[in-house]
Formats: C-alpha cells, sequence, structure tokens
C-alpha cells in the first residue's frame, strides 16, 4: 500500500475537483454560506498535494506496467503546476468568474491532466493527460464564452489528430508505445524522410498546443472575454501539458533530432520574436500576457531545439518560472485585466495584487531579476553551446519588446491615477480577501525567490533532464 | 598639478611594495561588504515600498530613508574604499558562491582599483541623486523605491566578477530609469524613456551575444571572469566578440552614433535620475569595455582600438558642434555631456598603462563632470524658467551661485587645471598620443572646439546683457546648492589632492588615501599585454 503512497498527490487532487463539482450540484442548503471558503480549501488541497510529492516524489519507481514512472522530471513539473494552480486560485478574484465550482475544479483537473503527462511513461497516458488538460480549458473557456471554447476545441482536435498521427507512425517504427523502449528502438536510426515527417507531425502539434493557444486568448472582447481563470488554465496549465508532452516526446525520438530541430527553431523564433511584437502592439493588458505567455514558451521551444541534457534542463527550468506566472497572472489582474483603463491606478487600490501583477509580467518579458529572466539566460547558454547564435539573437529581440511591453503596463499599474468610477464603466476592480493578498504576496515570492533559489530548482530541473535519459 | 601627474605616474609604474597606513584602517571588515552595499538599497527599496503613505503624510521620512540609506552605503564603501590594498594585484572583497551550476554561473564579487573607483562613484552618486530629489512631491514613494533600485543595479555591475551577474545588473538597471523618466519627467518623457530603453536595450542584446561568444569559446563551463577572460579565444572570436561589446559600450557610455537617447534623458529626466544616468550608470559602458575587452581579449582590443579611437574622436567632435548649435541650454548640456565619454574611450583605445589609468580616473572624473553640467542647466532652467539660449542672457549678477557652479561644470568638462577632469585628460593624452596620435589629436581639436562651445554659453547666458523681458530668476535653493555643490567639490577635491591629503610633515593619508594611488592596483596588469612586459 505504502507503494501507492506516490499517487497520493494525484489522488489529492482528482478528489478535489470531484468534491467540488458535487458540492456544488447535491451540496446542502447551507452550502452557499461557506463556499467563500472554497478557494481556500482548494488552495490548500494542492498544497497539500505539493507538499506530499515532494516527501515522496524524490523516490524513483515505475507503476501500472510502465505507464506511470515517478522521476526528478515528474517531480519538477509536478511540483510547479501544483504551486502554480493553488498561487493562480489564491489570487483569483472570484467576483469576475462565473461559476466557482467550474472555477476551483476545472484547474485542478488541468493540473492532473499535466501530472499524467509529467508521469506518463507510454504514448497513451501522455496523450491522454494532455486531452484532459485540454478538456478542462475548454470546459472552463465555454462557461462564458462558447465560441471561444468551440475555437479551442477545433484547434485542439487538429492538433490532437497529427498528434495521433506522428504517435501511430512512430509506435509502427518502432513496435512499442513505451517512451523508453522508442527511445532504445530508435537510438541508431538515421532521420530518414518517412520516420521525421510524422513525427514533425507529432511534435509540430504538440508545439501548436503550447504556442498557439495563447495567442487566439488575446483579442480583447470587452465584458463578454473570457474569464481570467480560464486564460491562466489554458495559457498556463494547458501550455505546460503541451510542452511537457514535447519534451518527453522530442527526447524519445532524440535520433530524428537532426530533422526536426530546424523546424523546432523555426517555430521558436517565430514565437519569441511574434510574442514581443504583439505585446508590444496590444494595450490590455491581459492580451499582453497572453503574448508575453506566448513569448515565452517560444524560448521554452528553442530549449528543445538544443537536445542535450543542459538545454533540456534549462527548459524545464523555465518552464517552471513559466507555468506559474501564466496561470496567475491573468488571475492577479482578474476582470479589469481587459482595459488599460480599468487596471490604472491599481498600486494605488490594490497594492498585492499590482506588485504580483507586476512581478508576473515582468517575469515573462524575461525581465532581471524574476524567474523568467534565470530561465531564459540558462537557455541562451545552452543556445550558444549548440551553436544556435541566431536563435538567441532572435529570442534577444524578442525579449527586449516583451520588456518594452510590460513596462507600459507597469506604468498604468503605478504612474497613472485611478480614473474617476463613472469612466471605469462596467469593469470593477478586483474584489479584496484575505485570501487574494495572501496570494498575491505568494506570487511575489514565488517570482522573486525563484531566482534567488536558482541554485537548488535549476539542479533539480538538471536532474529531471537526466531521469529522462539526457547527457 | 604636473606633480600630481607625475605622483599618478610614479604609482602606476611602481606599484606601492607595502600598504599605506591610513588611520582607522581596518577597524570594520566584513566578508559581505559588497553585497551589502548592493542589496542594502533593494532591501530599503522595499521598506519604502510597502510603507503605508497615506495622502503623502510620510514623504519626508521616505526621504529620509533614502538618504539615511545611501549615507550608509556611502560610508561602508568608503571605509572599503579606506582599506583597499593598491600594492596587490588581485581581487579584493571578494565573494564567490555558486548560483546556477548546470551554467557555471556564479555569484562572484570582487573589485580592483578600477572597481573601487566605480564603487566610490556610485556611493556618491546615490547621495547626490536623493539630494536632488528632495523637490519631488507627487508618488513619492515610488520615487525613491526606484532610485534605490537603480543605484543597487548599478553598483551590482560594477561589483559583478561573473559575466552572469553582470549582464543581470547591466540589463536590470534599465527597468526602474525608465519608469522613473516615464513617471516624473518633463514634457518630452515618453520620447525619453522609450529612447533610452530601445538604445540601452539594443546595447543588452549587444552584451549577451558577447557574453555568449566567450562562454561557447572558452567551453561552456563557467562565466567567471577569472577563468573565461584569462583563456586565449583567437583574434577573429576576439574581434568579434570585441564588436558586440563596443556597440553594448556605445549605447550606454554613450559614443556616436549610438547616442540617441542622450538629447532626450538628459533634458526631460527628472534631475535626480540625470545624476545617475550622467555619472556612474553611463559610465559602466567604458567599465565593461575595460573589464572585459582590454583586459580580456587583448588581440580584439589591439585590432578594435582604431574604430574606438575614431569613435571618441567624432564623439567629442559632433558634441562641440552641436552644443555650439544649440538654442535650447538644456540640449547644449546633453551634447556636452559626451565630451568627457569620447575622451574616456579614447583612453581605452590607447591601450597604454597611462591611457588606461587616464581612462580609469575619468570614469570618476568625466562621470561627475557630465552629471554636473547636465544637472545645473536643468536648475539654471528650472530657476529661470526658460530653457531658452536667446532668452537667457546676464544671469550671474542674479543668481551668483548658480553661475559659480555654472562656471565650474563648464571647466569640469573641459578639463582644465584643478579638475579631477584636468588630470584625467592629461593621462589619457599623454599615453594617448604614443599609440593613437590621430586620435588624441582630434580628440584634442575637439576639446578645443567644446572650449569655444562653453565659452560661447556661458558669456551668453551668464555675462551677456541682461534681458529685460526674460522670466524672473531666483538662485539655486539650499538642496540645489548642496548636491551641485557635492558634485563641484568631488571633481576639486580630486583635482587639488589627487594622492589624497597627508598628515603634515609624513606620508601618512590623512583619511582619504587618494584616488589616484587605490585606482591603479590591477591596471598594470591589465596594461600588460599591450606594454610586452608581464608584471611579475
Amino acid at each position: 500500500m505504502t507503494k501507492y503512497l506516490v499517487l497520493l498527490p494525484e489522488a489529492l487532487v482528482v478528489a478535489g475537483a470531484v468534491v467540488v463539482l458535487l458540492l456544488a450540484r447535491f451540496g446542502p442548503s447551507r452550502y452557499r454560506r461557506w463556499r467563500r471558503a472554497l478557494p481556500a480549501v482548494a488552495a490548500l488541497i494542492l498544497l497539500a498535494a505539493l507538499a506530499v510529492e515532494l516527501r515522496v516524489g524524490a523516490d524513483v519507481g515505475s507503476y501500472f506496467g510502465g505507464g506511470l514512472l515517478v522521476d526528478r522530471f515528474g517531480l519538477f513539473v509536478k511540483a510547479a503546476v501544483l504551486l502554480a494552480a493553488a498561487v493562480g486560485i489564491a489570487v483569483a478574484d472570484w467576483g469576475a468568474e462565473d461559476s466557482m465550482s467550474i472555477g476551483l475544479a476545472m484547474p485542478m483537473l488541468a493540473v492532473f491532466g499535466v501530472m499524467v503527462v509529467a508521469s506518463g511513461g507510454d504514448f497513451l497516458s501522455v496523450w491522454a493527460g494532455l486531452e484532459l488538460a485540454g478538456a478542462a480549458g475548454v470546459v472552463m473557456l465555454a462557461t462564458r464564452r462558447p465560441d471561444s471554447a468551440l475555437r479551442l476545441l477545433l484547434l485542439g482536435a487538429a492538433a490532437s489528430a497529427l498528434m495521433l498521427i506522428g504517435l501511430a507512425y512512430v509506435y509502427a517504427t518502432a513496435g512499442s508505445a513505451d517512451l523508453g523502449a522508442v527511445h532504445a528502438a530508435l537510438l541508431g536510426v538515421a532521420p530518414t524522410l518517412p520516420l521525421a515527417v510524422p513525427v514533425l507531425v507529432l511534435l509540430g502539434a504538440l508545439i501548436y498546443r503550447a504556442s498557439l493557444a495563447p495567442l487566439q486568448l488575446g483579442a480583447g472582447h470587452g465584458l463578454a472575454a473570457p474569464s481570467p481563470m480560464s486564460i491562466g488554465l489554458v495559457a498556463g496549465l494547458g501550455a505546460a501539458a503541451a510542452v511537457v508532452a514535447a519534451v518527453k516526446v522530442s527526447v524519445a525520438v532524440g535520433a530524428v533530432s537532426v530533422a526536426f530541430s530546424p523546424y523546432v527553431e523555426i517555430v521558436a523564433a517565430v514565437a519569441m520574436a511574434g510574442g514581443g511584437a504583439g505585446a508590444l502592439a496590444a494595450r490590455s493588458p491581459r492580451t499582453r500576457i497572453a503574448f508575453l505567455v506566448a513569448g515565452q514558451t517560444g524560448w521554452v521551444i528553442a530549449g528543445l531545439a538544443t537536445q542535450f541534457r543542459g538545454g533540456i534542463g534549462a527548459t524545464i527550468f523555465l518552464l517552471g518560472a513559466l507555468v506559474v506566472a501564466a496561470t496567475a497572472a491573468p488571475a492577479a489582474a482578474g476582470a479589469a485585466g481587459i482595459s488599460e483603463l480599468a487596471v490604472s491606478g491599481l498600486g494605488t487600490l490594490r497594492p498585492a495584487r499590482a506588485a504580483a501583477l507586476t512581478l508576473a509580467m515582468l517575469s515573462l518579458a524575461g525581465a532581471p531579476p524574476m524567474a523568467g529572466f534565470f530561465g531564459e539566460f540558462t537557455i541562451g547558454a545552452a543556445l550558444a553551446r549548440t551553436g544556435h547564435l541566431e536563435l538567441l539573437a532572435v529570442g534577444l529581440l524578442g525579449s527586449l519588446l516583451s520588456l518594452v511591453a510590460a513596462i507600459g503596463t507597469v506604468r498604468v499599474l503605478y504612474l497613472q491615477n485611478p480614473p474617476d468610477e463613472g469612466r471605469r464603466g462596467l469593469v470593477a476592480l478586483p474584489v479584496w480577501t484575505r485570501l487574494s493578498a495572501f496570494g498575491a504576496i505568494a506570487l511575489c515570492v514565488v517570482i522573486a525567490g525563484y531566482g534567488l533559489f536558482a541554485n537548488p530548482i535549476s539542479s533539480l530541473a538538471d536532474q529531471g533532464a537526466a531521469a529522462l535519459g539526457l547527457r | 598639478m604636473t606633480a600630481a601627474m607625475l605622483y599618478a605616474f610614479a604609482a602606476l609604474t611602481r606599484p606601492s611594495p607595502a600598504p599605506s597606513t591610513v588611520p582607522g584602517a581596518n577597524i570594520f571588515t566584513s566578508a559581505f561588504i559588497l553585497s551589502i552595499g548592493i542589496w542594502a538599497p533593494v532591501l530599503m527599496a522595499f521598506v519604502i515600498g510597502v510603507l503605508p503613505n497615506p495622502r503623502g503624510r510620510y514623504d519626508t521620512l521616505i526621504k529620509q530613508i533614502a538618504f539615511f540609506t545611501n549615507l550608509i552605503v556611502l560610508f561602508i564603501l568608503f571605509v572599503a574604499y579606506n582599506q583597499f590594498q593598491n600594492f596587490l594585484p588581485t581581487l579584493q572583497y571578494e565573494e564567490n558562491r555558486q548560483w546556477l551550476p548546470a551554467i557555471g554561473a556564479a555569484y562572484h564579487l570582487g573589485v580592483d582599483g578600477p572597481g573601487i573607483l566605480m564603487l566610490m562613484l556610485s556611493a556618491l552618486v546615490g547621495i547626490i541623486s536623493v539630494l536632488a530629489s528632495t523637490g519631488i512631491r507627487t508618488r513619492v514613494r515610488s520615487y525613491f523605491a526606484l532610485l534605490l533600485l537603480a543605484q543597487s543595479c548599478v553598483t551590482g555591475a560594477i561589483a559583478a566578477h561573473d559575466l552572469f551577474v553582470l549582464v543581470l545588473f547591466w540589463s536590470a538597471a534599465t527597468v526602474p530609469l525608465a519608469l522613473l523618466i516615464l513617471g516624473w519627467g518633463g514634457p518630452r518623457r515618453d520620447a525619453a524613456a522609450w529612447r533610452l530603453v530601445g538604445y540601452w536595450g539594443a546595447g543588452t542584446v549587444a552584451l549577451v551575444l558577447a557574453v555568449a561568444g566567450i562562454y561557447v569559446a572558452t567551453g561552456g563551463t563557467s562565466f567567471d571572469m577569472e577563468v573565461v577572460l584569462k583563456a586565449p579565444l583567437g583574434a577573429r572570436a576576439e574581434v568579434i566578440i570585441g564588436l558586440a561589446l563596443v556597440i553594448a559600450a556605445a549605447t550606454r557610455l554613450p559614443l556616436f552614433p549610438l547616442h540617441g537617447w542622450v538629447r532626450d534623458v538628459y533634458s526631460d529626466a527628472p534631475i535626480g535620475v540625470v545624476v545617475v544616468v550622467a555619472s556612474s550608470a553611463s559610465r559602466l559602458g567604458a567599465y565593461v569595455l575595460l573589464r572585459v575587452l582590454v583586459a580580456g581579449e587583448p588581440d580584439g582590443a589591439k585590432l578594435l582600438a582604431p574604430l574606438i579611437a575614431g569613435l571618441a574622436a567624432i564623439t567629442v567632435v559632433y558634441a562641440a558642434i552641436a552644443a555650439l548649435r544649440s538654442s535650447d541650454i538644456r540640449h547644449a548640456a546633453a551634447n556636452l555631456a559626451l565630451v568627457p565619454c569620447g575622451v574616456t574611450a579614447l583612453g581605452l583605445a590607447a591601450l597604454t598603462p597611462l591611457s588606461i589609468a587616464g581612462s580609469v580616473l575619468s570614469l570618476f572624473a568625466g562621470g561627475m563632470a557630465s552629471a554636473l553640467v547636465v544637472s545645473v542647466f536643468a536648475t539654471l532652467s528650472d530657476r529661470a524658467q526658460t530653457r531658452n539660449a536667446m532668452v537667457l542672457t546676464g544671469l550671474a549678477a542674479r543668481m551668483p551661485k548658480l553661475a559659480w557652479l555654472t562656471v565650474l561644470a563648464g571647466l569640469g568638462v573641459l578639463g582644465v587645471p584643478l579638475m579631477a577632469s584636468f588630470t584625467a585628460n592629461e593621462m589619457t593624452f599623454f599615453g594617448a598620443f604614443r599609440t593613437q596620435p590621430v586620435g588624441a589629436f582630434a580628440v584634442a581639436a575637439g576639446l578645443a572646439l567644446t572650449a569655444i562651445a562653453v565659452a560661447v554659453l556661458i558669456q551668453r547666458v551668464l555675462f551677456g546683457p541682461p534681458n529685460p523681458d526674460a522670466p524672473a530668476v531666483s538662485d539655486s535653493s539650499l538642496s540645489e546648492t548642496w548636491f551641485l555643490g557635492l558634485m563641484a567639490g568631488a571633481l576639486l577635491w580630486v583635482g587639488i589632492v589627487p594622492g589624497g591629503p597627508k598628515i603634515p610633515g609624513t606620508d601618512t593619508p590623512l583619511f582619504d588615501p587618494g584616488v589616484v594611488n587605490q585606482m591603479v592596483a590591477n591596471i598594470p596588469e591589465i596594461a600588460s599585454p599591450y606594454s610586452g612586459t608581464a608584471t611579475p
């Protein structure tokens, strides 16, 4: 029984999500009175799962016939998404969400999906986890924007179809769906076109999910915009699931890396430069966040092009920073994030929330000394070591554009006076609660502390890369 | 003055065999003296940031916190300067801890002679910038928190001895400075801030690419300057890396043609920010050129020396002509502030021990002179309620204190005797005429043009016939006199006693061991690849 203690974090997360959903449907009449405490309870469940994961996740093992692996890679990714979801739920403005039960349960299910992807030992579990995270995003979006949800569903389905084609071909070539077996089977195989094409399709689909899904959320829709938590879920947890899957698959088919590396570089360059340019062109803080996430996702994808332990370790290291900032930043902005006017003077009116939003955006832009800077620098070092200096130059340019955009929003938050209530329109300021203040402070601490404690965190990420079989 | 130069040259060529005994030395020691200098302002910025300040009730307290934080940092770094052992060519106050072992980055701090001089500049500028900011009335909490963060970044970049730490602090300085300009700048603050971010950001991109090049060329295992700058890279790699470093330095120092941010920033940033940018923050450009290119890539430095000398000459000549043609006194001052940058760059291009020493002294003297000239003209235009040189005439009688300070600022830029910039300029030129005669001649010609520009400007603004139609003027306030006086005083102090005051009748330094004594530590080693004689 103690052997399965390692699955307790997953069990806690799923149980929490199910209980929240059931309470909403069958809860007692007095449920409404204490439902205000539900976000705190959900955050505590996630933190408890994080504590258990850190305690027992250090052990290495294999479960369900190799379907689930417990290793340092999984430990790092699971810890990052649990922390991101806990902070995101804590800092969220629940007045801006349509349904608290959906708003709490879907991020938890998405976290579970990422955990499954991170622990997946074969194609099936990786695919299942990815779909679960994607489906949670679709449900969350659909509560307010069925059209956006439908679009995401179609994009996800297209990506999924491409992915399945690639998986099927790799399975047929390697004779196994087990990631370790695929790695061993392809270890000496030349990157022939028949093999490279489906691998490209597979990785392309994953990267598409990771880098382009946030972009479609960028467009502002006024008051009918998707809720902040749904954006955090899709841009943070959904993208994390796709990136984690891409890391695992690219390592498994590493032998054909020569074939897909240029393609990955192009996607990364477009995401990095396009994300920065998009962020600069946008005015709404929420749209800027979406583009900043796309830009930093480009850095993560660039790390995949390096295909050595240091590079993948750097990718994992940045992924941790990205998922926390991307999940929590939209939640910190709340409904006010849809326009610059609505967040004007937020530094005066909601100082903790404004500080959290500032640090998260600067981190996504790669500004020092935030978490994102450390991650981007480590990837930059890996790119330099593998001779991808042109990609590094494009990334730096993208980061510069992102930085300008982030400074623009910080200026609005702190250097502009709050508008009159009449001019603010129908967008209310995020509600202040003890939990949201605590969440905002926690987000600041995580983003600032990530760089301060970069030594143990990057060492763990490096061990994660080693656990994937990279030297 | 000649004696002072000979003294400096003697100290340069023959490092003192024993530490100079300074009364009070070694009374205060700490293994984290540089970290305290860097992180104490950050901590106090955080304290200021979270301090409740309803309706500006604690504005004065916040200003006091910023002032005393800088005073304490100045005291600590002065102690470090005082106890600095100039006979040692090694790093001092060294701190070295692993930070990102996966890529070989470490939290490695330490200073040598040029570093300790830059630290003193940064600390002095910290307190001057707070004094220059006492007039800030809006969003006081944010202003001083950002100012402290900016100062901390500059200090960190100076103390960095790991390229990762250098990039971190170098690039981090841009954000608080841009926000300070955006929030408290003049009418063209948007243009000023975005130009600063654009140029400095481009410089950061160039610096990171140079650092990446060095990292790769040395095996990709460490960013430690002790390791990577001692490894031979080959002439081709050094030139490519050197070019990137020159671009990075030219955006920050700045040098023509990458000086596009200067006019707007120096004209429209708040004076406290101008002081930081014009003195210590911009000098980081030359400092990085010295630390990385001159000290670490000798082949690249030799091949790029004519380019740097050319840029220096064009910068000085351009600055003088632009100042002459400018009808806005703040624009004229911004252009004059470019002149010391050219002299500093010339010293680095000449690659002789004396010129490098002159360049190092010019970091301090030129930084102070640039900050003084920009801020004195900013104060003058504020007090005279106009920036138009055609309207501002004959002010000397009506603002005597500012008139004196304006004259001192002009003389400081030119480098006349009794000014620290005189010693720096002479050392630079004496060292440069041997190896870069054309560049040195062109810079000297540019200085002559600058003299004309300064004379015309001062004659018109201060000593011309009073304009009865000009707005009413008033002399500088107490705080303005203090911060401008401190800068002028620093220029005069180093100019008059570059070797430090002595106890009468002895060779024992009184309390200041002397800037030229302290700064020369490690310069012979930096210059050794160019003189052909390695020091033992």
